[in-house]
């Protein structure tokens, strides 16, 4: 066998140390390594790399694994059965809802409005209420700081008599 | 699809692939075989994705979604190619994914703060003193960071050659490449991690 370093093909030596090679391959490759020290050295490193990789081992797989994915498949099941119903409709309700619901809003606007001055009516009517309670209470307000005032006047003059 | 050529290519295909026949009965709407096949590739599904991911819970969600998406395609499925060929690349390019859109920042971390993602039976082992137990920790940490700190490509040709057994033609296929690149990408991946983890390899 041609040396596999030399020969542009050193994956045999790779192949050798998985146990890939083929009997007559492996035997001449066993031959080549016995007068080959840059092989041997090679073989001997990837076959020691090929053992310290066995050291990882992966951790065990989760016992809820598999119904957890039927779960989710359950679930996409379920969704693709609405949708698989409503599909027929799906150019329809492109076609109609978007007008209908644009014409539903328009609908609910136009009442909300018609709605809306009957209240404003209202509050205005309470808000006029509330003003001449208030403007009839500082008429009140003022009369009594008006005789309170000519009281004082009034006392004011008759100490001064005294 | 006529029923005869669909039993004509379920047994051409049986011949070469019994996976590709169960994927062809869960088509015809058999759940029955997608449990088979789910039984058959899980585990190796899985450990495939931690090993390049590196975190446990990521890789069965990951997983999760490999074998949704081989279901939600059943009805569209032809065996063109080796079933676990289909199956390993949808692995790789979610994983690959995952990795490239940074959700692995804090695994990457992890990496460099001693693997608190362990997995329970590598914790620790009875049959090991505390000594023997850290310097095996330690060995598997460094075997752990070589394989991650592989380019993409070498790592994922590196974790089917060596875990999944795989050979040249089916990573080829899986990776899209040619079967000499395989082997070039193999061995310049391999030279690499005998040189990093020079300490445990040479005598």
């Amino acid at each position: 066998m041609n040396c596999p370093m030399e020969s542009r093909n050193p994956e045999t030596l790779v192949s050798y140390a998985a146990g890939e090679l083929d009997l007559e391959t492996a035997q001449a490759l066993e031959q080549h390594l016995a007068s080959c020290s840059h092989c041997r050295a090679v073989a001997a490193e990837q076959a020691a790399l090929w053992k310290a990789l066995d050291k990882w081992q992966a951790p065990s797989v989760s016992l809820d694994f598999d119904r957890r994915l039927y779960r989710r498949m359950e679930e996409e099941a379920r969704r693709s059965f609405w949708q698989r119903m409503a599909h027929p409709f799906r150019p329809m309700l492109l076609r109609q809802f978007v007008p209908l619901t644009v014409s539903a809003g328009l609908l609910l606007m136009v009442g909300l409005i018609l709605e809306h001055p009957h209240k404003v009516a209202t509050a205005s009517h309470r808000a006029e209420a509330v003003r001449a309670e208030q403007v009839e209470r500082t008429l009140d307000d003022l009369e009594l700081l008006q005789q309170f005032s000519a009281a004082q006047t009034a006392s004011a003059d008759h100490a001064d008599a005294m | 699809m006529e029923p005869g050529v669909n039993n004509d290519m379920g047994v051409a295909v049986a011949a070469l692939d019994y996976d590709a026949e169960l994927m062809l009965r869960v088509k015809d709407g058999d759940g029955a075989s997608f449990g088979l096949l789910l039984e058959r590739h899980r585990s190796s599904v899985i450990h495939f994705i931690y090993r390049l991911v590196q975190e446990e819970a990521v890789a069965e969600e990951l997983a999760q979604e490999v074998f949704l998406r081989v279901y939600r395609s059943r009805e569209s499925y032809e065996p063109t190619a080796k079933f676990t060929t289909w199956l390993f690349r949808i692995a790789t390019h979610l994983a690959l994914n995952w990795l490239r859109d940074g959700k692995h920042q804090r695994g990457q971390e992890s990496l460099d703060h001693g693997f608190p993602e362990l997995p329970a039976r590598q914790v620790a082992d009875r049959r090991r003193s505390v000594e023997q137990e850290m310097v095996y920790q330690d060995k598997l940490r460094e075997i752990r960071h070589a394989v991650a700190s592989l380019p993409e490509k070498q790592r994922v040709a590196v974790l089917m050659h060596k875990y999944e057994e795989m050979d040249y033609a089916q990573i080829a296929k899986v990776l899209g490449c040619s079967e000499s690149a395989v082997k070039s990408l193999l061995f310049r991946a391999y030279e690499t991690l005998r040189a990093r983890l020079a300490h445990m390899v040479r005598a």
